[in-house]
């Protein structure tokens, strides 16, 4: 660490901040000109303000995206011989999709399972997750939405395993999982109880790996939750007690419906983190036993492991429709919206005061 | 006002690196190379290359060698990247298998030009071709004991078990060996006869009467014998060895550094003893290689070249023999009398002779990752051998029908 | 939010209460409503979640306090026997330890100021104006979350490549710089929904732009939301591993991710050093967790309520 590296840093991230920012001025200025000097358009302004951001995810998201889909219509496969470095070996088109599609859904992924299998894991993974996160991030937060001492250092130290660097946290939790040193062995050793095989056992490992995530995932939600929680007037409950209201009464028709705008994104969010959550199962599954696989574990490993680039990159489109269709379906179950009631009026009002 | 003065310092800052450039290009041979390598530095074997490269920089100053280390599974995930992208390293220091996979896509030269074949060691050949320059050679597992428990390694399975009957307690285990790993059931499916391949290299032949008997045998160890740990993957058995806790432990030479330094002379290294109703265990044997990646030539490939020479002379062999024990790739480096007298060393050769080369072929992945898990239900208790080794078998051959 | 308790200069502190009080009756005092048994219960849920919550690191303490190369051991003492902070030295006085936190700190500080001001002013545009692909884009900033990481992973590399970024440290500061802002555009236009359209009317009746309203008004008003923008940027870049990995092949240029991996190999790890490492480097990312934990909250969710 000396001066003249840290000046050798700044000069190549510096000026590159520099570029960045001259070259959006740039795209703006033209903008500017294009939409609203020429056309005097009415929207000329948001577009200005949103060009930034879509030319950023327009680099590096979108472009990928389409990179990932062309490969998906191939049969990339360097472990086959089929690469770019030599010449006439990848076929690309209709029918190597076909294929990677077939392929998907009908034979084993990795080596014995197949899709359904896996995707049903990774459901099931994913219930009990959101439910657990919901659920115990729910009764904590209840529990510390009232006014009692050593709130805060509670509400800091719940906080803990969410702040700590996943990896890191991950493989903590690995090494308490061995068989001899580990400390729920230990305990139950100490219990007098027979130890469990957490690395080679499916159905522990399994559990294993449920424990960690719900570690994980609680804090989170329970810190929203409690956000949520505390947005609600209390003097709805004064006014249900009342009126006798019981308190699952309560619950029901005053918390429940007056958190959910606060719920409904955060399980949104929940659900596709737990159905992509790759460090969990992939690091606790450390014997790389398939039953513990979902499925973005083992698209890694068709990817990486077995360098079957076309297949994975259709088996990413398939994780990707699935999730994209569940949330399609779950707001509008929910009415979770973008643009009704309230919204198109603060919209209406907001372009009154833009014009 | 504070502005300019950023921009400035920014300025200022650049112009000192294009300058700092400008006067690197002045010299016309200078040449770099990259070297990854996935050689670790807790045995010492990474800051033995940097050492050894600081030598041979200091003796060819138009040669500048930059050192990456990579995981053994990243360097051969990122090198594959790399070749997407054109932007590969100039050599490769690894493992034999990684040969198979890179051949596959033409990623990698022959290296039958880099050295001399005769004098060295068995290399990776593949389609007629050698892939790799041997730098070292073993990487192979073999029993390692601890002489303040045992005074001397059995030659024969049945002594250890009956020995391991009366001193394992739940505390202390006979032998410990990493049951993750179906690297260390490759030396048990020797020893009964078996192998992983048929005749034609790449046809998987799992499912026969010997893998059942190398299952059931290592099933017997924990169940039947009880002298294992219950659960044992790499870091308990070392634990476990290193605390005093295990009287034998089968490992690899890369370990032999760690445990002398732990055991001292209390060290012992020895043949891994004859299976019951089998043979002696056959580990699978291979070394570290430097691998040229396509499109190296001209002044990269002489620099290349030197550094491969380097490290090829016996002076560097028993050097790397002195300070990391590994066995040298060098016939005239192993005839060494630093070897011979040594008895860590001349253990380490003696299991080295029975062994059997580890196959470099892209199937093997297949086989690997199809026997793992089956090893582990059957140690789980939740598969007979039978239903595993049938079901292994399966598994290699779907593995390898996702490779076509 | 209306837990944050504002202590006036005048106000006694805990201690003068717990003074006058005793223990128990401060302990007890402002709770309401509770009876002490169940307050008592509250307490001891609360302090069993703290523990769960905090044990797995304390473990990493202690293996980072253990000298020479256990990880594993039947000891369930927080504080081994033999402790000693000798993985601490040599993490910080023989590896490049300061140097991969000054590359990671300035890769991630450049790429979260980059992100927070790209985001922020989308979200400016989603949140005040229905221009024509406004809806499709907010699912797609949600679809985003969906693809799977490591997907995108080799396309970025290659065109790092063919653009001559690897290698860089701005190569990783550009890839970086938008791998949060879909996130922070839906954080932060909640916020801003929940800001009432009044205030940036009256100032543009006093003669003021929409931008400088939008600056002078809306942003210093979102603080919190601004908070937890750059957080998620920074935690994202601040703990990448995958990208880091393929992007940088000079040890020179590690950020901390690839540092510790280089103390990891696949049968032999470095453990007390790695873990000594790790809690370093976690420290700044809780210091700025913990701090503004206050914010998490109400930056998280004013949004979706008001919204």
């Amino acid at each position: 660490m000396t001066l003249s590296f840290v000046l050798e840093s700044l000069a190549d991230v510096l000026p590159t901040i520099v570029i960045i920012a001259g070259v959006m001025v740039l795209v703006e200025i033209g903008l500017y000109f294009l939409l609203h000097r020429a056309l005097n358009y009415k929207y000329a302004l948001p577009f200005m303000l949103v060009a930034p951001a879509a030319i950023g995810l327009l680099l590096l998201v979108v472009t990928p995206i389409i990179f990932n889909i062309a490969i998906a219509f191939s049969d990339l496969s360097p472990m086959a011989g089929r690469w770019f470095t030599i010449e006439g070996s990848i076929s690309w088109g209709i029918q190597p999709f076909i294929n990677n599609i077939v392929w998907v859904f009908t034979r084993p992924i990795l080596q014995q399972r197949t899709f359904l299998p896996v995707f049903i894991r990774t459901v099931v993974w994913t219930m009990i997750q959101v439910t657990f996160h919901v659920g115990v991030g729910f009764f904590l937060a209840s529990l510390m939405n009232r006014p009692m001492k050593m709130r805060g250092i509670y509400r800091t130290l719940i906080l803990f395993p969410w702040a700590i660097p996943q990896v890191i946290a991950v493989l903590a939790w690995r090494g308490e999982f061995n068989f001899e040193f580990g400390y729920f062995n230990i305990i139950l050793r100490n219990l007098s109880l027979a130890p469990i095989q957490w690395k080679s056992d499916p159905f522990w490992n399994f559990v294993a790996i449920n424990m960690t995530n719900i570690w994980l995932g609680v804090p989170f939600m329970s810190v929203i939750l409690l956000g949520g929680l505390q947005s609600i007037d209390t003097s709805y409950y004064e006014a249900a007690e009342m009126d006798g209201a019981s308190k699952w009464d309560q619950l029901r028709n005053i918390t429940l419906p007056l958190i959910s705008p606060v719920m409904t994104p955060a399980v949104i969010l929940g659900v596709i983190w737990t159905f992509n959550q790759f460090n969990v199962p992939f690091f606790i599954n450390e014997q790389e036993l398939e039953t513990s696989d979902i499925l973005v574990t083992a698209l890694y490993r068709a990817a990486f492991e077995y360098n079957r680039y076309a297949f994975a990159a259709t088996f990413a489109l398939v994780i990707f429709g699935i999730l994209l269709a569940f949330t399609l379906f779950y707001m509008r179950v929910t009415g979770f919206q973008l643009q009704a009631g309230e919204e198109k009026k603060r919209l209406a009002s907001a372009q009154a005061v833009g014009e | 006002m504070k502005k300019l003065l950023a921009i400035g310092l920014v300025l200022l800052a650049a112009a000192t690196i294009f300058v700092g450039c400008g006067e690197g290009n002045a010299e016309p041979e200078e040449v770099t190379i990259t070297m990854w390598t996935q050689e670790g530095e807790s045995d010492g074997t990474f800051q033995f290359i940097l050492d050894r490269l600081d030598e041979f920089m200091a003796a060819n100053p138009n040669i500048t060698v930059e050192l990456v280390q990579k995981d053994t599974e990243a360097l051969r995930e990122d090198f594959q990247t790399a070749a997407l992208a054109g932007t590969t390293p100039q050599l490769l220091w690894t493992v034999s298998d990684h040969a198979g996979p890179f051949t596959a896509a033409n990623l990698i030269q022959p290296v039958d030009d880099f050295y001399n074949a005769d004098d060295f060691v068995e290399s990776v050949v593949l389609n007629g071709d050698t892939w790799g320059v041997p730098i070292n050679s073993g990487n192979h597992l073999m029993l390692l004991y601890n002489k303040d428990i045992v005074s001397e390694a059995p030659a024969t399975f049945e002594e250890l078990i009956e020995f391991g009957q009366e001193f394992t307690d739940g505390e202390n285990y006979a032998l410990v060996y990493n049951a993750t790993e179906p690297f260390w059931l490759a030396p048990f499916l020797g020893g009964y006869g078996g192998s992983v391949f048929a005749a034609d290299g790449v046809t998987p032949t799992l499912d026969t009467p010997e893998m059942v008997n190398t299952l059931q045998f290592i099933a017997d160890l924990k169940f039947e014998y009880g002298i294992t740990p219950a659960e044992a993957d790499y870091g308990t058995m070392d634990t476990l060895f290193k605390e005093g806790k295990a009287a034998f432990i089968i490992n690899g030479d890369w370990s032999l550094s760690d445990y002398a330094g732990v055991l001292g002379d209390s060290l012992g290294v020895a043949n891994m003893p004859s299976v019951p109703g089998g043979d002696i265990p056959r580990p699978f044997t291979s070394g570290k290689y430097f691998m040229v990646p396509a499109g190296v030539e001209g002044a990269e490939a002489d620099a290349v070249q030197a550094i491969i020479d380097f490290f090829l002379t016996d002076e560097v062999q028993l050097q790397a023999v002195a300070e990391l024990n590994r066995l040298p790739s060098s016939l005239s480096a192993l005839q060494d009398s630093s070897i011979t007298s040594d008895p860590i060393l001349s253990g380490s050769a003696a299991q080295l002779a029975t062994g059997t080369p580890m196959p470099t072929v892209v199937e093997m992945r297949a086989n690997w990752d199809a026997m793992k898990p089956e090893m582990n239900a059957v140690l789980a208790g939740s598969k007979t051998p039978e239903q595993a080794a049938a079901d292994m078998q399966v598994a290699a051959e779907n593995a390898i029908e996702a490779l076509q | 939010m209306s837990d944050q308790a504002i202590p006036t200069i005048k106000a006694p502190t805990e201690f003068d209460l717990i003074k006058k009080y005793g223990f128990a009756r401060w302990f007890f005092q402002r709770a309401r409503g509770d009876s002490p048994a169940k307050r008592i219960l509250i307490h001891i849920i609360l302090i069993i979640t703290v523990i769960i919550a905090v044990y797995p690191v304390l473990r990493i303490v202690t293996v980072s306090l253990r000298p020479g190369n256990r990880l594993l051991s039947t000891s369930l003492a927080i504080i081994p026997d033999d402790a000693s902070f000798i993985n601490y030295y040599n993490v910080l006085f023989n590896r490049d330890f300061f140097r991969w936190l000054w590359n990671s700190l300035l890769i991630t500080s450049s790429t979260s100021i980059i992100g927070v001001m790209v985001a922020s002013t989308s979200a400016y545009a989603f949140s005040r104006w229905n221009f024509p692909g406004r809806n499709p884009s907010l699912i797609f900033l949600l679809a985003t979350q969906m693809i799977p990481g490591s997907m995108l992973m080799i396309p970025i590399y290659v065109i790092a490549a063919r653009t001559g970024l690897i290698n860089t440290w701005r190569g990783l500061v550009i890839a970086y710089s938008v791998s949060a802002v879909p996130f922070s555009i839906w954080i932060l236009k909640g916020y801003y929904d929940s800001i009432p359209m009044e205030l940036e009317q009256s100032a543009m009746v006093d003669g003021a732009t929409r931008m400088q309203a939008f600056f002078r008004i809306i942003l210093p008003l979102s603080t919190p939301a601004l908070a937890i923008a750059f957080l998620f940027n920074f935690t994202q870049a601040w703990n990448d591993f995958l990208l880091a990995r393929i992007m940088l092949q000079q040890t020179e240029l590690y950020t901390w991710p690839l540092g510790l991996q280089s103390m990891q190999r696949q049968f032999m790890t470095q453990w007390g050093e790695f873990s000594a490492a790790a809690l370093m480097v976690s420290v700044p990312v809780m210091i700025m967790f913990l701090t503004s934990s206050r914010w998490l909250i109400s930056g998280l969710t004013v949004g979706s309520v008001k919204g």
